[in-house]
């Protein structure tokens, strides 16, 4: 179980992560984040990857160990090759989630993000990879895409540019918020069991609200 | 001078650039207003960060977020109005030209939903809904580009003949089914009885009232206060990673009805994306009203 009300650890994590990294990371930590990131928000991407993983076909890019996020983008290739990024953004990764397990313990990946968390079964994989979630705050295109270095790679450019599988490299990508740490806890899960908890309490308390007498 | 194709393509496709890059002023005083209150550590170091992301974004003239929806757009039309050119089409062409043109770039969010291709043209897009007031000159607009982010978390049901203790707690379900999800704190618009599209619509209306204006009605008042307590008790959070506030407003419009009872709850996330403007007959636009 986390515990929110504790002081909040700052890492700097540069990529590709070494073992035991992590370790020292807990959920509700922030995390500044540096080094390249494969970044996708495309659904039929996720499906491919997936689909190609089962089947043994290598993906085009180096996934093993690798930071594989949910970050949308816009960007564009330049006339001489080369490529330049608008912005970065997170999406939401629980449309994801079934993808995620396999592909976690496929390409022993360190790291996953987005907004909004990922399943039991996703925690579990991520807990025998030793990868970490990083929740990377919605609304923030402005101030996250200060972080950008360069687009290293692009690949699958038949789907449109932000399903694109896309590596960026970052310097101080942050500060992201673990999500789900790698021994297993998940701000995700322990808040919602935590509000289940708490709805019983919050029904009846709304209730002596409704029929206490008006001013 | 009345209120022209050229002068309607030209506002909406402005108020649609103008809400995807600015927080409104009143959400950005109910972010301050949570993070002076907040205990969880992580959370008011996450409202810290969306209150930089708005200023940011706001002196820099850049996008919020990478996701800048579908544009959405309600006009309030008064039946003095003067309108002597296509309204759809004008906003449709501002929103395309907008598309075209923007610095930075917008990415293609409108979606067939029956092949998936995507782009910016589309059937029905940019969408619209049309009101009357009686008896005024002028046309009010609020524009709201409209993502999956919260989008999909939208829910209607039915209920039959229910108590008010059973809309509140089901607009609580629909609220926790959200949990970590919709970018909270957010604004949570509720909308109860007449017919299953009024619902929806007034629940759109609800979620994009301004902050300021309260209910004229205490029952709606209480019901709205004792929504936003019980929402902000289940401790989602900022970010849905934990804290005190997991929504900043909660905004309820009703209409009379029959006895099954529609209910509909949307929702705006943290940038609380709305920008609205008023266009009078002589062409005077008025900004943020």
């Amino acid at each position: 179980m986390s515990d929110l009300l504790r002081g909040v650890a700052e890492h700097h994590l540069t990529l590709p992560l070494r073992p035991g990294d992590t370790t020292e990371v807990v959920a509700g930590d922030l995390v500044h984040l540096s080094g390249e990131v494969v970044m996708s928000i495309g659904l039929p991407t996720f499906k491919r990857l997936h689909r190609e993983l089962h089947e043994g076909i290598a993906p085009p890019l180096d996934l093993r160990g690798a930071a594989l996020m949910h970050i949308s983008s816009s960007g564009q290739r330049n006339p001489d090759g080369s490529y330049e990024l608008h912005y970065v953004n997170s999406t939401t990764t629980t449309r994801f989630d079934d993808l995620m397990p396999d592909l976690i313990r496929g390409h022993e990946l360190s790291v996953v993000g987005g907004k909004g968390g990922l399943g039991e079964e996703s925690v579990r994989a991520m807990r025998e990879t030793g990868a970490i979630y990083l929740s990377v705050p919605g609304g923030s295109a402005t101030l996250l895409s200060g972080a950008v270095r360069e687009v290293v790679e692009v690949h699958w450019t038949e789907y449109i540019w932000q399903f694109q599988l896309i590596k960026t490299r970052f310097e101080g990508l942050g500060p992201l918020t673990v999500g789900i740490d790698a021994h297993g806890t998940s701000l995700y899960r322990d808040l919602r069991a935590e509000a289940e908890r708490r709805l019983p309490t919050i029904r009846d308390t709304m209730t002596r609200r409704r029929d206490a007498p008006g001013p | 001078m009345a209120i022209t194709y050229a002068l309607l393509k030209d506002v909406t496709s402005q108020m649609y650039a103008r809400s995807l890059r600015q927080v409104p002023s009143e959400a950005t005083a109910a972010l301050r207003a949570a993070r002076s209150r907040e205990e969880v550590p992580v959370a008011r170091r996450t409202l810290d960060l969306m209150l930089d992301s708005a200023e940011q974004a706001r002196e820099r003239d850049h996008l919020l977020c990478s996701d800048s929806g579908i544009p959405t757009y309600s006009f309030k039309i008064g039946t003095r109005a003067v309108l002597p050119g296509d309204v759809k089409a004008a906003v449709r062409d501002g929103f395309l030209e907008l598309a075209a043109t923007s610095d930075p770039p917008l990415l293609k969010h409108v979606t067939n939903p029956l092949t998936n291709e995507r782009g910016f043209a589309g059937k029905d897009m940019p969408i619209m809904s049309f009101d009357l007031i009686d008896g005024a000159d002028h046309v009010e607009i609020v524009c709201s580009p409209k993502a999956l982010g919260t989008g999909r978390w939208s829910q209607a049901e039915i209920l039959v003949s229910p108590s008010l203790q059973d809309i509140e707690e089901w607009v609580l379900d629909a609220v926790v089914r959200a949990g970590s999800q919709a970018c909270p704190p957010m604004v949570v618009g509720v909308g109860i009885g007449g017919t299953f599209e009024h619902a929806a619509h007034i629940a759109k209306e609800a979620v994009l009232r301004p902050m300021r204006e309260e209910s004229p009605e205490p029952t709606v008042r209480a019901m709205e206060e004792r929504l936003r307590e019980a929402i902000n008790a289940t401790g989602f959070g900022p970010m849905g990673t934990g804290g005190a506030t997991t929504a900043m407003a909660v905004h309820v419009n009703y209409s009379s009805g029959h006895g099954y009872t529609p209910a509909v709850v949307c929702f705006n996330c943290w940038i609380d994306r709305r920008y609205s403007a008023r266009i009078d007959n002589d062409g005077t636009v008025t900004h943020g009203v």
